[in-house]
């Protein structure tokens, strides 16, 4: 038996789209939307509603701009949502035996 | 098995991170390939004049220009290509880099056809490109530590426009080179290797 707490698994980064959504701005910082559709191979429909759930509960925000003339929105990962993704990668390895590989923490891509 | 599937699950959040970085960094060999090789011209133009090289500037520099404009033009094969090269931002960095490598490169073999390459002015010309350069790549990649880059290039600009006539312009563009064009590459590099 671990001591893996299931009560505590992020039910919103449980869904893999999310969950892709919230890693691949880890890494990203910032993206469009168009970059972050791309990145989670999806639909425009699926991708907002899942970025609407994620910036509702505050792990992303989101911020339009103006484009040569065309709306353009960019998404970026929040301090809770960089807070939710490691509290998600720490749980899943919990379920992991000791002397299980980890899982290098999306820590260092942050910029000013 | 629950670790199995625990174990796909932070192998899948890994790739994701991954791409995320690919996405906010896919130029960095370029620019570092470019600092190193301009840099490497640089010196060894220096070289020359003090006698310490048989190289002819002018074949160290079509190997320096065109080393790198290989490099750049191979993601014209389909076999090089990016990933995220039809992303708007992707796109609008690449038309930035491309515009301003085929300015500096028209420059540079028009100032050294008629001469003009004596007078010293092209370095600044390029040290002041490359400042407007990583100005608008830090608002477009939303990386705003590029805007101190860009600030140093243009002090750079007054420095080598000031050392124009003298041989230590050489080293000092060679320095800039590899401080502000290779070192910013280096950066977002490892950036994109340290996840």
């Amino acid at each position: 038996m671990t001591d893996f707490d299931h009560a505590a698994i992020d039910e919103l980064l449980h869904s893999r789209v999310r969950l892709a959504i919230v890693a691949f701005l880890a890494g990203a910082e910032t993206a469009d939307f168009s970059a972050v559709r791309e990145a989670i191979k999806t639909t425009d429909g699926n991708a907002s509603v899942h970025l609407r759930k994620l910036e509702d509960a505050g792990y992303i925000a989101a911020k339009k701009r103006f484009v040569a003339r065309k709306p353009q929105t960019r998404y970026t990962l929040t301090e809770n949502g960089r807070k939710a993704l490691l509290d998600y990668v720490a749980h899943l390895e919990r379920l992991l035996p000791t002397g299980g590989a980890p899982a290098r923490q999306p820590t260092n891509g942050r910029e000013r | 098995m629950i670790e199995d599937r625990v174990r796909d699950d932070i192998a899948f959040i890994r790739r994701a991170v991954e791409e995320g970085r690919n996405y906010a960094t896919h130029s960095s060999p370029e620019i570092m390939i470019w600092g190193i090789a301009v840099a490497v011209g640089y010196l060894g133009t220096y070289a020359f004049l003090r006698g310490w090289s048989p190289v002819r500037p002018s074949w160290m520099w079509g190997l320096c220009i065109g080393a790198p404009w290989l490099y750049s033009l191979r993601r014209l094969l389909p076999a090089f290509e990016q990933p995220w090269a039809d992303s708007p931002m992707a796109r609008a960095l690449s038309m930035l880099s491309v515009g301003c490598g085929i300015c500096l490169t028209t420059l540079a073999v028009a100032a050294i056809w008629t001469g003009d390459i004596r007078q010293g002015w092209f370095g600044a010309v390029v040290a002041g490109v490359l400042g407007v350069a990583f100005f608008v790549s830090a608002w477009l990649s939303n990386l705003a530590w590029l805007r101190w880059v860009a600030v140093l290039w243009w002090l750079g600009e007054i420095g080598v426009f000031a050392l124009r006539h003298r041989p230590e312009v050489l080293p000092l563009s060679a320095a800039l080179m590899l401080l502000l064009l290779a070192g910013p590459g280096l950066l977002l590099s490892l950036r994109r290797k340290s996840v």
